[in-house]
């Protein structure tokens, strides 16, 4: 029979990986819309974005409950921290993927853009990473969360050089500026995502190891 | 109509008044836990409930208490009947000095029930009821003495179960035990409260938001605040409540 | 020597004296405790003997021997303790249970004690008044019984008292609130666990019983039966009594003082052997109350 704070931190743990899952869907979301394929309705977007924001809720008050009511320690006390963190990080994602599905309606003739510059791979690494950190957070896998820091670095690089052939591209082509624009802030959209994974990988890191890391610091360190 | 309904109660001991005006209603199968600093009344409180505080000469008593709808304190009681019914643990652990098996028949027994195979079904059920069978099954004909104090308190609580009233009210019942004892006892609470509506006094804050499901803050003699535990733990409404949970005094 | 090493000598100094006081004092005690036994027993002992404990007395008390005292003084025993046993516990169970503080227990209370400190001579006196002649029991058993449990029925209401003050109160109440009532909590919880102190109080009694002889003078004593009683009815002889008699006005005051040292060794022998009886009762019950 498990105790009283046992349910509760079981509660806890399915709803992270039920707003991981969302999110992880409005990414795939907004990868399809700024790669042109069919996209859902707006309403059901809005919807999940709506549930998004409601589980983020829910874990701030199972988190404050389980402080005042329970008094964990040690792996819980962490556990519920992270928790905390963790649902800020992935209710921004769901925020910037909001924003890059509304950007990618102004982007017009982004195609050859997006083919010319390499578009494609970095947004589908963004999927890849955001997977990854639901599937760290389901496994609590150590390794995975240098994997999640290499794609970050391997994302930031590409959307940096990315951004600097289409500012070469609006320069010489002044129709092209536009849509190059929004494309360049719809990058910078997929790097904090990206970002934010990496922080939420922070998180697990604290919550195996109860140390703080920053991911610049440990691939520095590699 | 709620399980256990106090109105505008007052007591005295003697000159003394100890409970100023207390309004209270309990629901059907929660844990509500009576906190405060000490003195302030929620033990006297709590033995009102099932009339212990008829034990003590010279006190007095106005307003009402309803159970199940009833007058407690009216004519028509009867007392023992209503101590049937709602069920008493102690603060020090008190196994009378009986075998382990005849402890938890003796209610059974004080209150007609003579039939050998109910009494032994109803001891076993209630010993396994509060998670103490395996401990104990293959010594309930020693004496309850040779128990911890841990298991002792979990063997009252089976005394006072087997039974079967419809609440347990419960006055410290951790206080004299040790950490993992008390631990073993609050899950008992929360699992006990599905079939029993509980009423918990505890000097231990702690121990109130873990076990209940609302609570009432005691000062002096008066109710200052009572709501969800998760309120008060939470967002007090009253900041005398707030002091005292955030240990400022008492 | 600095001011802490002198305070701390002196200290010692003074706890020595005080520790050597106390340990003289107990020790005292004890030695003479053994000094009055060793006494009788040194006396006496050439006495005792088989027909002492089962024969008649003989020639004017100077041969035979003091059976009919031994059976005498254990029938009062008995005659005393079925008395004032049950009406004792009784009476104390209902001052300690029932009755409510204030002051007519205060009254109660006083009055118990003072009837403790009514001297045994007078209980005597009373016993042949009111049972002897006023209820026409004559000098007997029953009216020396009756006597006698009067004269012990305080002890035994204050040692029964206190037995059951000394049952934690939370045992009653874990009792009361399980719905049992007020009785079925007293005779079922309460006094279970006062029993083996009860008991005490009764080894107390008993003792009390077999050795005073103011009351039985007036009452019961006889001094020379040479048959034993059959009924309540009849006189009967006893050992306290007995002693004195022989020891006093006898016929051949000489002659008989060995069988007087011989009676009073008998007298102390039935007081240990209640003790150890009743000792053992107590333990018994002890555990008993523990298993049950």
């Amino acid at each position: 029979m498990a105790s009283h704070l046992e349910t509760e931190l079981g509660k806890l743990r399915g709803i992270i990986i039920k707003i991981g899952g969302l999110a992880e869907s409005q990414v795939a979301e907004a990868v399809k819309s700024v790669l042109s394929e069919p996209v859902s309705e707006g309403k059901e977007v809005k919807k999940t974005e709506n549930k998004i924001d409601k589980l983020d809720v829910k874990i701030d008050d199972i988190c404050q409950s389980v402080f005042a009511l329970q008094q964990p320690v040690a792996s819980d006390l962490r556990f519920i921290i992270s928790a905390m963190q963790m649902s800020k990080e992935i209710e921004r994602i769901g925020d910037l993927s909001m924003s890059i599905i509304k950007l990618s309606k102004s982007i017009k003739e982004k195609h050859e853009l997006i083919s010319k510059f390499n578009i494609t791979e970095i947004a589908r690494e963004v999927e890849f990473i955001t997977a990854k950190t639901n599937e760290c957070f389901q496994d609590m896998d150590e390794d995975m969360i240098q994997e999640i820091f290499a794609l970050n670095n391997s994302i930031r690089t590409k959307s940096t050089e990315a951004t600097q052939n289409i500012i070469g591209e609006m320069k010489s082509n002044s129709k092209t500026v536009v849509s190059g624009t929004n494309l360049i802030i719809a990058l910078k959209h997929f790097d904090r995502i990206a970002d934010h994974c990496t922080n939420i990988a922070e998180s697990i890191y604290f919550m195996i190891n109860a140390k703080t890391i920053k991911h610049e610091k440990m691939i520095d360190k590699k | 109509m709620h399980k256990i309904e106090s109105q505008n109660v007052n007591f005295y001991y003697g000159e003394n008044q100890a409970l100023h005006d207390i309004s209270l209603s309990m629901k059907e199968n929660t844990v509500t836990a009576l906190i405060g600093p000490s003195g302030c009344g929620k033990s006297t409180y709590l033995r009102l409930l099932n009339r212990m505080n008829d034990l003590i000469d010279d006190t007095k008593m106005t307003g009402s208490i309803h159970i199940d709808g009833t007058d407690i304190y009216g004519n028509s009681t009867n007392v023992d009947n209503l101590r049937k019914n709602v069920g008493m643990v102690f603060q020090k652990p008190n196994p009378f000095p009986k075998t382990i098996f005849e402890n938890v028949a003796y209610g059974l027994r004080v209150n007609g029930i003579t039939d050998k195979k109910e009494i032994e079904e109803r001891v076993v059920t209630t010993i396994e009821q509060v998670a103490l069978w395996d401990e104990v099954k293959d010594k309930l004909k020693k004496s309850a003495f040779e128990l911890s104090g841990g298991q002792q308190q979990r063997l009252c609580i089976a005394r006072a179960l087997a039974i079967k009233p419809s609440i347990l009210l419960m006055d410290e019942p951790t206080s004299a035990l040790d950490p993992i004892s008390t631990s073993k006892i609050e899950e008992l609470i929360y699992e006990l409260k599905n079939k029993y509506t509980i009423v918990i006094v505890t000097h231990n804050m702690q121990q109130a938001g873990r076990v209940s499901d609302n609570t009432a803050f005691f000062y002096m003699g008066n109710l200052i605040e009572y709501d969800k535990t998760k309120s008060i733990f939470t967002k007090p409404a009253k900041k005398q409540t707030e002091d005292y949970i955030t240990g400022r005094f008492g | 020597m600095n001011v802490e090493n002198r305070l701390a000598n002196k200290k010692r100094r003074s706890q020595k004296v005080a520790f050597g006081i106390f340990s003289f004092t107990s020790y005292s005690v004890v030695a003479l405790l053994f000094v009055i036994l060793a006494f009788i027993v040194v006396k006496g002992i050439g006495a005792i003997s088989w027909e002492f404990i089962s024969e008649m007395p003989k020639n004017g008390m100077t041969e035979g021997g003091i059976f009919p005292a031994i059976i005498g003084t254990l029938c009062l025993v008995l005659a005393s303790m079925i008395f004032a046993f049950p009406v004792g516990v009784l009476a104390a169970i209902y001052m300690n249970e029932y009755v409510k503080q204030g002051w007519p227990k205060k009254i109660i209370k006083q009055m118990t004690n003072n009837l403790a400190g009514v001297p045994s001579i007078v209980f005597g006196l009373f016993g042949m008044s009111l049972f002897v002649n006023k209820l026409g029991f004559g000098d007997s058993i029953l009216a020396g019984g009756l006597t006698l449990g009067l004269l012990v029925l305080p002890v035994i209401i204050r040692t029964t008292e206190e037995a059951l003050k000394a049952v934690d109160d939370t045992f009653r109440q874990a009792s009361l609130a399980l719905g049992a009532s007020k009785w079925e909590t007293t005779s079922k919880i309460v006094f279970p666990i006062a029993f083996p102190n009860i008991i005490t109080g009764m080894i107390l009694s008993i003792g009390r019983v077999s050795g005073e002889t103011a009351p039985i003078l007036f009452t019961v004593a006889a001094y020379f039966l040479p048959k034993l009683p059959t009924s309540i009815f009849d006189q009967a002889m006893a050992l306290p009594y007995h002693l004195y008699v022989i020891s006093t006005s006898g016929t051949n005051i000489e002659a008989s003082r060995s069988m007087a040292y011989g009676t009073a060794l008998i007298l102390i022998i039935i007081v240990l052997i209640s003790n150890l009886l009743a000792n053992a009762l107590r333990k018994y019950y002890g555990k008993k109350v523990k298993m049950n």
